[in-house]
């Protein structure tokens, strides 16, 4: 049985062994150091590549999956607290409404992004559509300018858009996010910003394997007076009779930058969520791609490794055959 | 005939039933909504809201927002709030205390205007404990 499957490796590598010349000329320039010729001039990679390649993958398998636990744990804390954010903006949006379709003439795409990568394609999604924005209300009356939050949005918005990029802040995720901190933020963008409607994009977190991208749409004041006389949605705000303070007016500013801030706490822990949620499904699959090139690779080397012991056995049988007769 | 409450911030809901009554304080002094009020919205100061339910009264300090009140349903976002209860009595006298003290310390008109509002803090919450009991 055994004489019978060396005969078969030997017809195996017969073919090998005739255009031999050809190949000690080829192989030897190329790959010295890869290819281990012996002198039946056969040809292969050595053991020792392919168990460098089997311990680099393992590697990476073992740290892709050390992220994902990473990514799952810090969603599960962050979850918790964009469940609580998101009752706070619905007031809002009923009192004074989400007009996306409001026609305004300076507009202010606000950006969020993530400032680590490994995250899918969240951020891709997100500068996508700020950009699509941007086109829909570029003409010859209407401007629109952005305003970015986080490292990858800027790298991808900095190379075509610069010029209408007014504001970039990055580092957001360095402490934990409160809502103290986002109302300073948007404070500082309400400042140094004109606006007449401010677009917020973000990813909304909808379950731990989807992520919707999502504009919320935050009027200013004069544009919400105009809206509300013009009837549609907005009537309702008239209804209401606004109480404290000298004016209506002032109310009504400081109702709007309070909306603001609201809305950008909720956007960014949505936006966060779903980065943690996509890292986690990136490494997953990352995970499971290393497994499977360890198996393909552990193949080959199982291979490699038989041809050279079967090349050993041939030899010495074929040495101890000559030197009987 | 009773209101639907809802007090929201931003990190949590803090109240979410139905009330029999409710004293808020807003800019333009307190104002007490009973079921049937007419529709309003309002800017809310820093000061204690009073929810009544079924003869208890139950305090709140609640630190600046925005109240919509109409058709019965009460809607109050806050940047943050404090129930009563949670609050220890001692803190908030000593936090009273400091903030007397900063006050009177302050220099220049930005300290003063922050000196003042953490008085007023303070005080909501002292006075917070003190309704109760």
């Amino acid at each position: 049985m055994a004489m019978a499957a060396l005969r078969r490796e030997g017809r195996r590598l017969a073919p090998l062994i005739s255009p031999r010349t050809i190949t000690a000329v080829r192989s030897s320039p190329l790959y010295p150091t890869l290819e281990d010729e012996g002198p039946l001039g056969v040809r292969h990679i050595s053991t020792q590549v392919v168990r460098n390649r089997m311990k680099s993958v393992k590697n990476i398998q073992k740290i892709t999956k050390a992220m994902k636990m990473v990514a799952a744990s810090k969603l599960r804390a962050i979850q918790t607290k964009t469940e609580n954010s998101r009752g706070l903006w619905q007031p809002f949006t009923a009192l004074l409404g989400d007009l996306p379709s409001a026609d305004v003439k300076k507009n202010v795409v606000v950006t969020i992004s993530s400032d680590k990568g490994l995250c899918g394609g969240i951020n891709s999604t997100s500068v996508k559509i700020s950009k699509g924005l941007h086109k829909l209300n570029s003409g010859p009356e209407k401007e629109t300018k952005y305003v970015i939050l986080g490292e990858k949005a800027k790298a991808q918005l900095v190379r075509d858009s610069k010029k209408d990029i007014e504001l970039i802040i990055t580092e957001l995720q360095k402490n934990p996010l409160n809502y103290t901190q986002v109302s300073v933020l948007a404070d500082e963008i309400l400042k140094n910003v004109e606006y007449d409607a401010l677009r917020i994009v973000f990813n909304k977190f909808q379950s731990v394997v989807s992520f919707v991208p999502t504009v919320s749409t935050v009027l200013s004041t004069e544009i919400v007076e105009r809206e509300a006389e013009s009837g549609g949605k907005l009537v309702d705000l008239d209804s209401y009779e606004v109480e404290g303070g000298e004016t209506k007016g002032e109310i009504l500013q400081n109702l709007a930058e309070f909306q603001f801030s609201c809305t950008m706490f909720n956007a960014v822990l949505e936006n966060a969520c779903s980065e943690q949620g996509a890292r986690m499904s990136a490494m997953d699959s990352s995970s499971r791609n290393a497994g499977d090139m360890l198996d393909r690779l552990t193949l080959t080397y199982n291979r490699t490794r038989q041809a050279s012991i079967t090349t050993e056995l041939i030899e010495i049988i074929s040495g101890a055959s000559a030197l009987e007769g | 005939m009773t209101l639907n409450l809802s007090v929201l911030t931003p990190n949590r809901i803090v109240w979410d039933s139905e009330v029999k009554e409710i004293i808020l304080s807003t800019n333009s002094g307190k104002i007490s909504v009973l079921p049937n009020h007419a529709p309003i919205a309002t800017a809310v100061d820093i000061g204690i809201l009073r929810i009544r339910l079924n003869d208890q009264w139950l305090t709140i300090a609640l630190i600046g927002g925005f109240a919509r009140i109409g058709n019965n349903e009460i809607t109050i976002l806050i940047n943050d709030t404090e129930k009563g209860s949670d609050i220890d009595p001692q803190e908030a006298q000593q936090a009273l205390e400091i903030a007397e003290a900063n006050l009177r310390k302050a220099e220049g008109k930005r300290q003063k205007i922050e000196a003042k509002l953490a008085l007023r803090r303070a005080r909501t919450r002292v006075e917070a404990i003190n309704a109760i009991s």
